[in-house]
Formats: C-alpha cells, structure tokens, sequence
C-alpha cells in the first residue's frame, strides 16, 4: 500500500523506508515537516507515519494542519517521548496511533496494517464473522458451528478485536494498550495465558485453526484460502 | 543602595512633604498679610472717624490737639492736617501730597532710611484734609516670622524624611541582599543555601519562606535526578557488559545459526536494558507530579478486581493462586492508568518472589482511609531490608538470579507518593504484606501530600 513516512533521522528514516519498501509498501519519505503537509495534503495516502520530533516544526502541529485541512489518512505516530501526556497528547492531535521508539520492525508494520482501511473496517458491524466463527457484539455471545462457547469478559475481548484485524498481524503490545489499556509492558505472560486459554476454547475440537501464531510478530486471526 | 526602590520611594515620599510644607506656609502666609491688611485698615479707618467726631465736637483747636497729643506717643500712627489752601496745619504728614483716599507714601523721616507708608486721605468739614498713616513694619515683622517658622519645618521635612528614608532602605536594603546573595550563592553551586529568615512574618519573610520552598522542591527533583543518573550509570553497566561480550563473540562465529542465536540474544539484551530506561523514565516522571493534574474518583477495589482477573490465569498456569479479597466499592481520588500499573507491579513482584505460593488482594476501608494491600505466602524479606526494597534497583540477595529490573516496588512507592498513600510491608507470616492506605478519602476532597521519608518508607507489624 502507499505509505507517507515524515522522518527527519537520515539513517533512521532511510531504514524504515527500506523495511517497509521490503514488506511490499510503496513509501514516500518526506524528510521534513513542510514537505510532508505538502505531500500528505495533495497525494492520496493508505497510512501516514509522522515523527513527532522533527526540526522547527512539532509533529503535532503538522497533524493538526492535515487534519484541519480535511485529510482523513490514518496518522501513526513515532515518537521517542514515552510519556503518558505525550500520548494523550497525540491522539487527542488527531493521531490514530501512537508508537514509542525504540520500536520492533515487525510492531511497525503489524500496526501500518492494522490502520489501513483496507479492508474496511467492521467497527460498525454488530457480528463479526471468520469461517464458522460468529461472534454477536451486542448479545455478547460467541459460537463456532453452532455450538455455543462460553468467554470470560477479557477473552471476549480478545477474541473481537482478533476478529475485527482478520487476516492482519495483532502483536502483544497491541493487544496489551487495545485490550487490556495497559500502556506499560507487565512482565507476566498475562497475553500468552489470555491467547492460549481463548484458542483452547475456538479451535480446539475444530479441525481447522482460526488463530494462529506468528512468530516474532504476534498474532493473526485467518481462515486458510 | 541608592538604587533601591526603598531608598527611592523614601525621597519621593520626602519630597512630597517638603511641598506640602511650602503649600501650607504660602496659604498662611497669604492668610496672614490679609488678615493683618484688613486689620491695619480698619484702624485708620477707626481713627478718621474719630477724628472727624472730634472736629465737629471741638472744632480745629480739638483736632490739632487730639493730634499733637497722639504722635506723642510711641507707636502712633503718623498724622497730616492741611488747611484748605493746601497750608499744612499739623502732623508730621502734613506737608504730603497724598490724594483723596488709600494710597501709599514714600518719605525719608529725619535721621532714618526711606519708608514706605500706607495712608488714607479724607477730607474735613470746612474743606480741612486728614491724612492717617503707618508704615508696614508690623506687617512685614509678622510675615517674615511666619516665613522663618515654616522655613525651619521644612528643613525639618527634608532632614528626617532623608534619615528616616536611608534608615527605612537601609533595613530593607540588608534584607534584599541577603536574598540576593543567597540566590548567587545558589547560582555558584551551592544547592543547600537558603535565604535567611527573621521570624516577623511581614511580606519580605513570606517571600523568603517561599522561596526556600520552592528551592527545597527543586533540590529534592534535582536529588531525583542525579539518584537516577547514578543508578543508570551503576546498574546499567552490568548489562551493557553482557551486551557488548555477547556481540565481540558472535564477530569469531562461523555458522549462520550459530550467529543468528547471538544475534537474538543481543537483541534481548537491547531490549531488556530498554525496558530498564522505560521504567526509570516513567518513576522520574511520576515523582515530577505533573499527573495530579489528571487525578479524577477511582474505584481501587474494580481496578483490583481486574488485575487479579488478567493475572489469575497465568499464576495457575505457574502452579500458584491468585484470589479477590473484596471490601466494596473504594474511591480514591488518582490517576486509574496509575494506580493499575502500581497493582500490578505488587501483584507480579508476589508472584515472582513466591513461587508456588498463593497470593491475596485485598481491599478494604478503615475509617476515611482506604487500603489495598497484597500478600503472599512466600520467603518474605527480612525485617532489616524492607526499608530498602523500594529504593531504586534494589534487589534481595537471593533474586538476584530471577528476571526483573529492580524498579517494580520503586514505581509501586513513586504512585503511593504522587498519590499521598503511604505504603508499609509487614509480615504475612509466613511472606510479605504490602499495604498501602490512601488517607482521607472519597468526600474528604484533599488527600495530603506527607514527607516522603515517612510516608512510603514507614514500615508496620513486625
């Protein structure tokens, strides 16, 4: 997908561009701040990722002339300021989300991939639908052929937003900020016990695995084509 | 000194008086000359008429008389009467040529200077001419006396304004220097000097008081600070070492397997020294305070709850137990993002240092204080370390081995302090018990910030 990358870092944003020219992006680097709202403003993007440090200019304010001009884009953040404010801060700017440096490549692409609209997002479905997995957003109730399987509240969670990112890689920090709002990395396998408690319940007894594991990235919910 | 405002507004204020004076003495002075004009007036007038009488009564014989007689006296006024031809008949005026009316006369009296006279001319029956007069000399005499008297306040004015002015800066002046001195003392580097204070508790005392506050506050971040940069550059070093030996290897190996396996190791590294720097970002932001900003009504005991649903599982897994002891709802005032890493720090650090062992939240109210607290069944530690469990990077000797960075209890101590809590460790007998109370709570509206010595470090039970 085509990609805008505002980075000021040389080295740093000529390996990010490479990394994620090798993941199958089209990326357009903007090495500063007025050439990125000049680019971002007039080139029809799938996700920006705009530094929040850059030379003269705060990020903040190129997002918040991108966002008053119209433009729509999904916006990641990066930023090397890990603070809780900082991050309100973002997302209340505009941004969509929001990644501290230093970051995991396999984290950045995981996320890239989570913002794009393709395909378009079923926040607004009622019941979301993988294979013979059905879960009923507003009865709360999830079923595999039929059967009903009983969750616990997080694994409910779990298990929707594994749903709502079908086919797409969800790392653990994502499903740490997104699950369980712990914007801090606890020690404890707290993801791993959630993850394989829920997959003993969806996939176990079932031929076919809907969730998978992928290794040094996460985790991704999809029916075999 | 003479550039002090002090010293200043004493001369302005000095000023003003010295004018007030010299008003004051004009409008008096004014007041006087009319006065004593008028007074001067009505004499003479009084004595023409008497005059008049008298040449009526008596005739011109009476008046030459009544004349003669009177500037016989010392201090009388002087006298002039004329014939009507213009002949001078009696008085020492009678020779002037003073018109009808009031008007004034210079003459030279023999053997004296010249003299200025103020004279009123009126005419007799038969055509005679009255002339009465008298020189200023009184007038004068009480004018100068008024213009000496206010002169003399005025200097008066000048002299105390300036000594009680140069006084008044003076204190002033000493008292400002030493502020400044202080505060230069401050800039040259020494952090422990504070600005004397006097105990009067006027404005200048205040400011001073404040400003020791406020300087303790920045020696307290700046001890943060530099007891941070120490603990990074000390505890850091160890895995940066690891880091660095594990790299110099991987260069001498010739498998790609082999270097691959390295490779990850170092990465592990990297990330592990990272999540250190994290963790010691968040304390040092935590203890900067600029969260209570955020602060709103919490329910610590639904925040326990969650904690201790999300870990239950994977402490079963481990083999331990993790269980709810719920004392109701408990609202606090404080950040919930917070106040949920805090649990879990408590409940991970139980759980990693009491394998096999069962751990218990508990919430509970005593009073207006609300307490969470959480226990294991595990070692415990000892009663002589406890104080130091929460200090930065502290490690019991037997943990050294497990995995952890050293700074979940030291965060767990900088939330309880953002938040006023105090937290204390107690026995669980047998294991540790870490509690910690969040005073005053939900309607009591404040929470009290106490010194922090006291507040995290106290410890309770045995």
């Amino acid at each position: 997908m085509k990609l805008l990358l505002v980075e000021d870092d040389k080295e740093g944003g000529a390996y990010l561009k490479k990394a994620l020219a090798e993941a199958g992006h089209t990326v357009d680097h903007a090495a500063d701040g007025r050439q990125g709202l000049l680019l971002a403003a007039g080139e029809p993007y799938e996700v920006i990722i705009l530094d929040r440090m850059l030379p003269g200019v705060d990020g903040l304010a190129i997002l918040r002339t991108i966002r008053a001009s119209g433009v729509k884009t999904p916006v990641l953040l990066l930023t090397a300021l890990g603070g809780i404010d900082d991050r309100v801060e973002g997302l209340e700017a505009g941004g969509d989300d929001y990644l501290v440096k230093p970051f995991a490549m396999a984290e950045l692409l995981a996320r890239v991939n989570a913002l794009a609209r393709r395909p378009p997002p079923q926040d607004v479905q009622t019941t979301l639908e993988v294979a013979d997995l059905k879960l009923d957003r507003l009865r709360r109730t999830v079923t595999r052929g039929g059967a009903r399987i009983e969750l616990q509240p997080r694994e409910f969670q779990l298990l929707e937003y594994l749903m709502r990112h079908r086919g797409r890689v969800v790392t653990r920090t994502m499903l740490l900020e997104s699950v369980w709002d712990f914007h801090f990395d606890p020690k404890t396998n707290i993801v791993e016990t959630h993850m394989s408690r829920l997959r003993a319940k969806v996939d176990r007894g079932h031929g076919l695995e809907l969730i998978h594991t992928v290794r040094g990235a996460g985790y991704c919910m999809s029916e075999p084509d | 000194m003479f550039r002090s405002t002090s010293l200043r507004l004493a001369a302005v204020y000095t000023a003003a008086f010295a004018l007030s004076v010299v008003v004051l003495g004009a409008i008096t002075l004014l007041a006087t000359r009319a006065a004593l004009s008028r007074q001067f007036d009505a004499r003479i007038d009084a004595e023409a008429s008497a005059l008049a009488q008298e040449f009526r009564t008596e005739g011109l014989t009476g008046v030459v008389q009544a004349v003669e007689e009177r500037e016989r006296t010392p201090g009388a006024l002087d006298y002039g009467l004329q014939a009507p031809n213009g002949r001078p008949v009696a008085g020492r005026l009678a020779g002037s040529q003073a018109p009808l009316g009031w008007s004034t006369l210079r003459m030279t009296p023999p053997g004296g200077g010249p003299e200025s006279l103020r004279v009123l001319t009126t005419t007799l029956p038969e055509g005679y001419r009255l002339v009465i007069g008298d020189d200023d000399e009184q007038t004068e005499a009480l004018e100068g006396a008024v213009l000496q008297g206010f002169g003399w306040a005025l200097a008066g004015v000048v002299v105390l304004g300036a000594l009680g002015g140069y006084g008044l800066s003076y204190g002033v002046h000493r008292r400002l220097a030493a502020m400044t001195g202080a505060a230069e003392a401050i800039i040259d580097g020494d952090l422990a000097r504070r600005i004397p204070v006097r105990g009067s508790d006027d404005d200048l005392d205040r400011l001073a008081v404040t400003f020791n506050r406020m300087l303790d506050r920045i020696s307290a971040l700046m001890e943060s600070l530099r007891q941070v940069s120490s603990d990074i550059a000390h505890d850091l070093r160890t895995p940066l070492t690891r880091l660095r030996q594990r790299l110099e290897a991987s260069r001498t190996l010739r498998r790609p397997a082999d270097r691959a396996e390295a490779l990850g190791g170092a990465l592990e590294d990297v990330d592990a020294i990272l999540d250190t720097f994290a963790a010691l970002l968040r304390i040092a932001q935590i203890e900067g305070g600029a969260r209570r900003a955020a602060f709103r009504p919490v329910d610590l005991t639904a925040l326990a709850r969650g904690v201790v649903d999300d870990f239950a599982p994977s402490a079963e897994d481990a083999g331990q137990a993790l269980a709810m002891e719920d004392g109701g709802p408990l609202v606090v005032e404080g950040d919930p993002e917070l106040l949920t890493q805090m649990l879990v720090n408590l409940v991970e650090n139980a759980l990693r240092h009491a394998p096999g062992a069962q751990v218990r939240v508990l919430t509970a109210s005593e009073g207006a204080d609300a307490i969470v607290s959480v226990a294991d069944n595990g070692p415990g530690v000892p009663a002589d370390e406890r104080r130091r469990i929460f200090d930065r990077f502290y490690r019991l000797e037997r943990s050294r081995s497990t995995p952890g960075s050293g700074l979940g209890l030291a965060l767990v101590a900088a939330v309880a302090r953002l938040h006023g809590a105090a937290v204390s460790l107690s026995d669980a007998k047998p294991g540790l018990g870490v509690r910690v109370v969040f005073r005053g709570r939900p309607s009591g509206g404040t929470l009290a910030f106490p010194n922090e010595a006291e507040s995290s470090r106290s410890t309770s039970g045995v």
